[in-house]
């Protein structure tokens, strides 16, 4: 394939939208580099050959009848899941919506055993964020907590200026040998166990209620002499049990520190499409993370419910043969053209930017938009 | 779309200046006609109120600050669900309610167009995208500028480029005008959490001030001739002493077309940190005598609201005023924006001050289509609160009730309590909250029952109890369908996007793009919204009719 250009990568929620693709045999290659980029277009623009539209059952089958028996599924379920959105567009998400209004179903804005999202925390005191320019432009000291955007994210250390020489300091908490933790100024080797207790003691220093602090100290002294500071963190901090005590230390943290100083966090999602699939099911349900529409209205999911009763499942998927599945097992399957390579959309950056994503190639697939549509369509016959 | 005839209701047409007659309204392909034939449908409005379609020039309803408020405050609607039904979306109410349930009660009190009044160009998308899941009205946004760092850059600059830039970025976005909030102020508080406190304050790093950028971009929008004059979110928001800021404002931008947002949050005295009082008798007396300025009044309403706003500074102070919740988000070279959820406390004196100012400026002010009503939804309080609202304006008696219940000090330094016994007429309700509003945004084909305006109309019970009749209408009519009938939805309208569009020299691109590549993460060549699922249906306004 010739050269694209510029266009938007939706390879991780960073969503760069300079760049350069080109193809050969060997695969996509990107300009500027990115490996993850390079591999994920590399998946999607070159799915394994002989795949079929749709499949019911593992058996090949015309797009039309395996909607037709997702319907089915879907219509006869007591208690219908709707999660994924992995790399879902804002126009995916609402299709998506629509058909879990319709159906009354559950709905997650990330795969379920994904990592909880640090929405709740937020619900409670409340966060200070920021746009990548902001933090490019302003942060003195950046903190990565826990994360390893050098895997995850390759360039945000580039895009937020922070791929040396310039006189910002980037400081990294964790205690495992990174790829991010060898481009850090400073790497702070902070047992994962003690995160709550590093964040409260940050929190008293700036209080004046506790003195020295160690290591610690030495990070709250680089942050009370900037007037901007940013957190980076993600599910290295507020996965797991206690995920979100450690997500509302962070942002009470960041509240006192914000006193005297600015600082504002930003978020890493694992998945490109999260942050566009809960900013929908914000605006449209009134809330975000995972709802309920069992009731005929949405009702916030504040647990971690155990789901026992979920009798079907749609996932959103973004995988390199991406498409819609109805379960329960896998029993329908439907190739949908994935955003960013196939077919072009909205999405929100991880910040919250929204962009448009491009389709640098054509599949003949539809959008996973245009297939819930139909869906909903089917459903409701 | 079919013929309707209203038939013998109470017409209070000002803009057309009718008030009161009694006489048809004919519809027809969703315009107002002259007659209709015997085969339209008759609504029979005898003893019924019929106004044009209600227009909100200032409200919070979309976009990622208002999305940001729903994520910080789930409480809030927990108690309020609204249910789906055979034609409409689920939802949450509330003070921020959802996208679907925001257009439905905003239809279902009679109003059929809405501004979202600040917009961060950068999220343009996301504002369009969430407007198109505001169904039964028709919509338009305001861009922020005031705190653009590119736009600081043309006006150092000095030249004619902020003009042609203003109208690239409303080409760019799809906005319907231009907002002005604490210009200068969110760029200093984004640097340090400092902010400006005088017009001559310059912005740090940036070599303007407050008043170059009052001059420059209030200055291109008139001189572009925009259908809507710039709209001011003055400097100082909610400081003691803030109406000399106010005052300075208005002078700076006085020959110039020009309207202010929630002019009571503007409208203080006192010392910054000391004890506030009313000056919005000074404040009146400046309308007065400039006709080119109007203003919303953004009426605190006592109960439940959530602050929100691109004035991050202020968001801050109230945080440190005991805001339970707090949100900050700093979007690059553009705004910011802060939300804190707050309860208005009839007995608190710095609240019941700001209810009482917001009635001195409604009350004293002399020329309705200057001052028109909003409560900065949902700053002040709900858009539902609207019906209370004119019920404080309409009926004296129960004026003076609610007032017996706020904090007496604070109302004993407004002039509340000086004979102010004006009640309004209906003919001046519908100048607040349609005629004046569509006006003030040119929309010629809104806020009026002329022939030719566009088929968007309310018809009330004609009640004493007007809380009463102006939250029950008996029909509202949208784009000549009948989408309320007794107090309920029985038609759903997606609404249109309305968009401004002004000329400008093309070369301007080359101008801003290497700005763009110094400034923002996001590509020049990206950053305009081309998509037209997002700008349409759409209805574009051109500049200088």
């Amino acid at each position: 394939m010739a050269e694209v250009r510029p266009l938007t990568c939706a390879g991780c929620g960073l969503l760069c939208d300079d760049v350069i693709l080109r193809s050969d045999d060997d695969g996509a290659h990107l300009e500027p580099p990115c490996r993850l980029g390079a591999e994920w277009f590399s998946a999607r623009m070159y799915p394994p050959a002989g795949t079929p539209a749709a499949t019911v059952d593992g058996q090949a089958a015309e797009v039309d009848v395996a909607l037709a028996r997702a319907a089915e599924l879907l219509r006869g379920a007591r208690r219908p899941l709707v999660h994924g959105f992995d790399g879902a567009t804002v126009e995916d998400a609402r299709a998506a919506l629509a058909l879990a209004d319709h159906l009354g179903a559950l709905v997650a804005t990330e795969r379920l055993d994904g990592p909880w999202p640090g929405g709740p925390a937020i619900a409670l005191r409340g966060v200070s964020t920021a746009t990548l320019g902001e933090i490019r432009d302003r942060s003195r000291v950046v903190v990565i907590w826990r994360e390893d955007p050098e895997t995850t994210h390759p360039r945000l250390l580039e895009r937020l200026g922070l791929d040396g020489g310039s006189e910002r300091t980037l400081v990294v908490v964790d205690d495992a040998d990174t790829a991010t933790t060898s481009r850090a100024d400073v790497w702070l080797r902070w047992p994962r166990e003690r995160d709550l207790e590093a964040l409260v003691t940050l929190h008293a220093l700036q209080r004046g209620l506790a003195v020295g602090g160690g290591d610690l100290g030495g990070l709250y002294e680089r942050l009370a002499v900037v007037p901007h500071a940013a957190f980076i963190y993600g599910p290295g901090l507020i996965a797991g049990a206690g995920g979100q005590r450690r997500a509302l230390a962070l942002h009470e943290l960041v509240r006192a520190l914000s006193h005297d100083r600015h600082v504002v966090t930003l978020e890493l999602p694992r998945a490109p499409g999260t942050r566009s699939a809960d900013d929908v099911l914000a605006w449209q349900a009134g809330y975000a993370g995972k709802v309920d529409f069992a009731l005929g209205h949405p009702e916030l999911v504040t647990a971690t419910e155990p789901l026992e009763d979920v009798d079907a499942t749609l996932l959103i998927e973004s995988g390199p043969a991406g498409g819609l599945v109805a379960g329960p097992g896998v029993e329908v399957w439907i190739r949908t053209a994935a955003a960013g390579v196939a077919a072009s959309g909205t999405m929100h950056r991880l910040d919250g930017v929204p962009l448009t994503v491009q389709a640098p190639i054509e599949n003949g697939a539809p959008t996973a938009a245009a297939l819930l549509t139909r869906l909903l369509d089917e459903v409701q016959r | 779309m079919s013929a309707i005839r209203i038939a013998g209701g109470r017409v209070h047409d000002p803009a057309n200046d009718v008030d009161g007659e009694i006489r048809d309204v004919c519809l027809n392909g969703g315009k107002v006609v002259a007659d209709v034939g015997p085969e339209a449908r008759r609504i029979d409005a005898r003893g019924m109120v019929v106004l044009a379609g209600g227009v909100d020039i200032h409200a919070h309803i979309a976009g990622p600050k208002v999305n940001a408020a729903r994520r910080l405050t789930p409480e809030e609607r927990r108690g309020d669900p609204v249910d789906r039904t055979e034609l409409l979306r689920s939802g949450t109410g509330g003070v921020v309610p959802s996208t679907f349930t925001t257009g439905y009660r905003y239809s279902l009190l009679g109003y059929t167009t809405v501004v979202e009044a600040a917009a961060p160009p950068l999220a343009a998308r996301h504002v369009l995208a969430e407007l198109r899941d505001t169904p039964m009205i028709d919509k338009l946004f305001l861009i922020l500028m005031g705190n653009n760092q590119v736009l600081f850059e043309l006006i150092r600059q000095g030249g004619d480029r902020v003009k042609d830039a203003v109208a690239w970025w409303l080409e760019a976005t799809g906005g319907y005008g231009v907002k002005l909030v604490n210009p200068g102020g969110i760029e200093r508080f984004k640097q340090d959490n400092g902010n400006v406190h005088s017009l001559d304050d310059e912005v740090t790093g940036f070599g303007v001030t407050p008043r170059q950028v009052l001059e420059s971009i209030g200055g291109a929008v008139d001189d572009l001739g925009l259908p809507h004059p710039v709209h001011v979110h003055a400097n100082n928001l909610g400081v003691a002493g803030n109406a000399d800021t106010t005052l300075d404002t208005m002078r700076t931008l006085a020959g110039r077309q020009a309207h202010f947002a929630h002019l009571q949050f503007h409208s203080y005295g006192g010392k910054p940190g000391g004890t506030m009082r009313s000056r919005a008798p000074e404040l009146v007396e400046f309308l007065a005598g400039h006709p080119e300025i109007t203003a919303d009044v953004g009426q605190v309403m006592f109960g439940p609201a959530v602050t929100m706003t691109a004035d991050g500074p202020v968001s801050a102070v109230l945080r440190d005023l005991g805001g339970d919740k707090w949100l900050n988000h700093d979007t690059e070279v553009e705004t910011g924006c802060g939300i804190v959820p707050y309860t208005y406390r009839a007995g608190s004196y710095v609240h019941a001050l700001q209810w009482g100012i917001g009635l001195e400026l409604f009350l004293l002010g002399r020329d309705p289509w200057q001052v028109m009503l909003s409560t900065d939804h949902p700053n002040g309080g709900s858009f539902l609160s609207y019906p209370k609202l004119i019920r404080l304006l309409m009926d004296r008696a129960y004026r003076e009730e609610e007032m017996a219940r706020a904090n007496q000090r604070a109302i004993g330094r407004t002039a509340l309590l000086d004979g102010l016994d004006r009640e309004y007429t209906l003919n001046e309700i519908a100048i607040i909250t349609r005629a004046g509003p569509a006006r003030r945004l040119g929309l010629s084909d809104k806020g009026h029952l002329g022939v030719g305006a566009d088929a968007d109309v309310t018809i009330y019970h004609d009640r004493a109890d007007r809380e009463e009749m102006f939250a029950t209408p008996r029909y509202v009519i949208k784009g000549g369908e009948v989408v309320v009938e007794d107090g309920e939805l029985r038609r759903t309208e997606d609404g249109l996007l309305l968009s401004a569009r002004a000329g400008f020299d093309p070369d301007v691109r080359g101008v801003l793009e290497p700005l763009f590549g110094e400034r923002y993460t996001v590509s020049f060549e990206h950053y305009p919204v081309l998509d037209p699922a997002l700008r349409e249906p759409a209805q574009v306004v051109e500049a200088g009719r």
